[in-house]
């Protein structure tokens, strides 16, 4: 039997109070549209849940009647999982469950409910002279639920892992309404499955993520920051090596960063003046944390030594202060916003083992040229872990619409790349519905398999995002 | 010309201050320091005169611990010539009075034309050094300056004041003091770190300079301000026009 969308609006009715359900087109609408502006169905309702077992009992009626439920978290997404793609779907927002339940400093975690803002994890860490490494572009928004469903990674990545290395247990509800609780942490615990890793990363699809116990760690005292000129992307894989043998683990960050990305941010003032006469064809933004103050430099000293060696830029410039340094994050956070200013872009989440990224990025620029050499290739990210966003702005004087109908052509020259280069197609921001064909086509037969099978028996009505990460 | 930027280290402004346990003062052992942010506004504007052929030399000058003289790397590699350091003991603070009476010795020696200063340090917020100097120099001052304008003899400087901005113009040899909109401070550029490591710094005592380095003031106690209370997220605007009715009530 199923049931019509007035008679599914008064059901939810009784297990919800009349602000926590949105179903007019305006007070959607915030929902609906998510950062890429790609997807565009409407939803049947938002649902905001106040408690755990408002969301269980919403879980059992969804389940009864076999209505597709979408959980979303800040809506950051960047493939389309937390927006419909059917438009019956009900979306259910963890926005009001977001308490903090438990900060303890001396084992170094905080369990938190999913709908907590990641900033304002970071922020109650932080009163406490705390750190959670994780951080993204859209801190502002994203939810730990979310983060932990998307297995988001940023930039620490490098040192302190991402969302899965840093969630000590998790609480989610499955599709039929029941509460599993995977929060004791134990260090050796080989009691059956990992489920908690299972849920990790599951985009939503197997699970509503509820809480998460999430590691912390003691802040650094003092940071030293670089941005560093290089003539070529070698030269900058050469670095990463020897600087990671030099810095080990202290090493928190290495990202790559291109000349283009940082003139768009010039040309529009989304930063400061001063970094106008930076002029190499690619940046290096290194990071080091330092837990006493006393501790010697180590990064200013390693590039002084790679300078007079001829091996970088005299653009590099190295933060004097928390100012300086914050100014050379925001550049390197609003990398992947500010493309808009210079038109439509084409994107790719990918990644290859580190000492690859040169081939990649290089083969990947020559191959795209051959289609119109006025393409703007602009590849940034995380190269310590050969994760790459390898973007691509329109030619200044091409039309929108005709650069976006060679997305196809552009996709298939870069995955091909990425998999000759044994990478993988989507390295953070996962697969939604927007890569997942492109997943079918290329992973392993035997995983997807498996993946399915999973699928079909956390969740045999096919309720939890359906229609994403897997074709059923 | 000449000119003597004035420079203090201080906990850097992006740092979360403590307050000590016994209130005494804010903890400033294995914290990040950097260069107080108006001072780095005063070194930026120097470079630039020079930039302009305008200024043939500039000297930066510190007083404080030892480890002051990483702020005064900092100014060499942005492009001042040289630097001084005048010495304190490690924990030993020195108020504006006993700091302008310095600076007036190593003035009269260093026979600058202008002397930058920040406008206030973001420790203390005195706000005082740079006019104490011109007082005890006996010297015009122009303060909180957001453009300086060199003509012959004389210099020109915009002040931000509350209603609004005053242009005033002084003759040479001046104080000035900086203010944020002054300028946009240069990141630090690797091959002036290089450079700035060559340049002189003259570190000498200042307890040898027969100034009374003693404090005038007892600070009584030091406290956090109050906490803000968070937040709350309502659901509609009758919530909204309901909390602002009971705080009328209240009334
Ligand atoms: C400017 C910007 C920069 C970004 N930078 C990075 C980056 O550096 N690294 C990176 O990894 N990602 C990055 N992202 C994308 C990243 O995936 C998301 O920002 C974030 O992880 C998603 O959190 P969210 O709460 O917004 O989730 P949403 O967007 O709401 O949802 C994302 C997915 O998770 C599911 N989901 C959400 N909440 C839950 C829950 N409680 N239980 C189960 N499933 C849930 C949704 O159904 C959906 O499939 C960036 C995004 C933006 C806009």
């Amino acid at each position: 039997m199923s049931l019509t969308a007035t008679q599914i609006i008064s059901s939810l009715e009784k297990i919800l109070d009349e602000n926590s359900i949105i179903f007019t087109k305006e007070k959607m609408q915030s929902f609906l549209t998510e950062p890429r502006n790609r997807f565009h169905q409407p939803a049947l309702a938002v649902l905001k849940p106040n408690s755990i077992s408002q969301l269980q009992e919403i879980m059992r009626f969804a389940n009864k009647y076999k209505i597709p439920i979408i959980p979303q978290g800040g809506n950051s997404g960047l493939v389309g999982g937390q927006v419909p793609l059917y438009g019956n779907e009900l979306i259910v927002s963890l926005a009001k469950i977001n308490k903090l339940r438990e900060l303890n400093i001396e084992e170094g975690y905080i369990l938190v409910e999913a709908g907590m803002i990641l900033q304002q994890v970071q922020n109650i860490a932080r009163e406490k002279n705390m750190l959670f490494p994780l951080s993204i572009g859209s801190k502002g928004s994203a939810q730990i639920g979310g983060i932990l469903a998307t297995n988001a990674g940023g930039a620490q990545v490098l040192s302190y892992g991402n969302g899965r290395e840093l969630c000590l247990g998790i609480e989610a509800i499955l599709a039929d309404g029941s509460l599993y609780n995977g929060l004791k942490f134990l260090r050796k615990d080989n009691s059956g499955y990992d489920l908690n890793n299972l849920l990790i990363g599951s985009e939503g699809s197997l699970a509503i993520i509820t809480a998460a116990k999430l590691k912390i760690f003691p802040r650094a005292k003092f940071y030293e920051t670089a941005l560093i000129g290089v003539k070529n992307l070698n030269i900058a894989y050469q670095l990463f090596q020897q600087l990671v043998k030099k810095a080990q683990k202290r090493l928190t960050a290495f990202e790559l960063i291109s000349r283009f990305g940082i003139a768009i941010q010039i040309e529009n003032k989304l930063i400061n003046q001063d970094f106008i006469s930076l002029q190499s064809p690619y940046y290096i933004l290194a990071e080091i944390s330092h837990f006493d103050i006393e501790e010697k430099e180590i990064l200013t000293q390693f590039f002084e030594i790679a300078y007079e060696k001829n091996l970088i830029n005299e653009d590099s410039i190295i933060a004097q202060s928390m100012a300086e340094r914050n100014e050379i994050w925001q550049m390197r956070e609003q990398m992947s916003e500010s493309q808009k200013f210079a038109g439509a872009s084409i994107k790719h989440d990918i990644s290859v083992a580190p000492k690859l990224v040169p081939e990649l990025i290089e083969r990947g620029i020559r191959e795209v040229a051959k289609i119109n050499k006025n393409i703007r290739p602009c590849p940034f990210g995380h190269m310590g872990d050969g994760n790459i966003h390898f973007n691509f702005s329109q030619p200044v004087k091409m039309e929108r619409e005709e650069f976006l109908s060679l997305t196809k052509e552009i996709n298939q020259i870069i995955y091909d790349i990425v998999l000759s280069l044994d990478g993988s197609i989507s390295a953070e921001h996962g697969i939604g519905q927007l890569k997942i064909d492109l997943l079918e086509r290329v992973k392993d037969p035997t995983a997807i398999k498996m993946m399915k099978l999973i699928k079909n028996s956390l969740d045999p009505n096919n309720i939890l995002n359906r229609g994403k990460v897997l074709k059923l | 010309m000449k000119i003597l930027v004035a420079l203090k280290r201080v906990v850097d402004h992006n740092v979360r201050i403590r307050v000590k346990e016994d209130g005494s003062g804010v903890e400033t052992e294995n914290v990040r320091h950097s260069m107080n942010p108006f001072c780095k506004h005063a070194v930026e504007a120097a470079v630039q005169i020079k930039e302009q052929n305008k200024a043939k030399e500039i000297i930066a000058i510190s007083i404080g611990p030892i480890e002051a003289k990483d702020v005064l790397l900092n100014a060499l590699a942005m492009g001042c010539d040289r630097a001084i350091l005048l010495k304190t003991e490690k924990e030993q603070k020195i108020e504006p009075l006993a700091v302008a009476k310095l600076l007036k010795i190593i003035v009269q020696q260093e026979k600058p034309d202008l002397v930058f200063l920040g406008k206030q340090a973001i420790d203390d917020d005195a706000n005082q050094t740079g006019q104490m100097l011109a007082g005890l120099l006996d010297w015009p001052q122009g303060t909180f300056s957001s453009k300086i304008e060199l003509e012959e003899n004389r210099v020109n400087v915009t002040r931000e004041v509350d209603f609004g901005r005053a242009k005033i113009s002084m003759p040479i040899p001046a104080v000035i003091t900086a203010d944020l909109r002054l300028n946009v401070p240069r990141k630090t550029a690797l091959p002036m770190i290089i450079k700035a490591k060559k340049k002189p710094i003259n570190i000498m005592e200042a307890k040898d300079f027969n100034v009374d380095l003693q404090n005038r003031l007892i600070v009584e106690r030091i406290s956090e301000p109050p906490k803000r209370e968070g937040g709350k997220i309502l659901n509609n605007v009758q919530e909204l026009a309901n909390i602002i009715n009971e705080l009328e009530a209240e009334k």
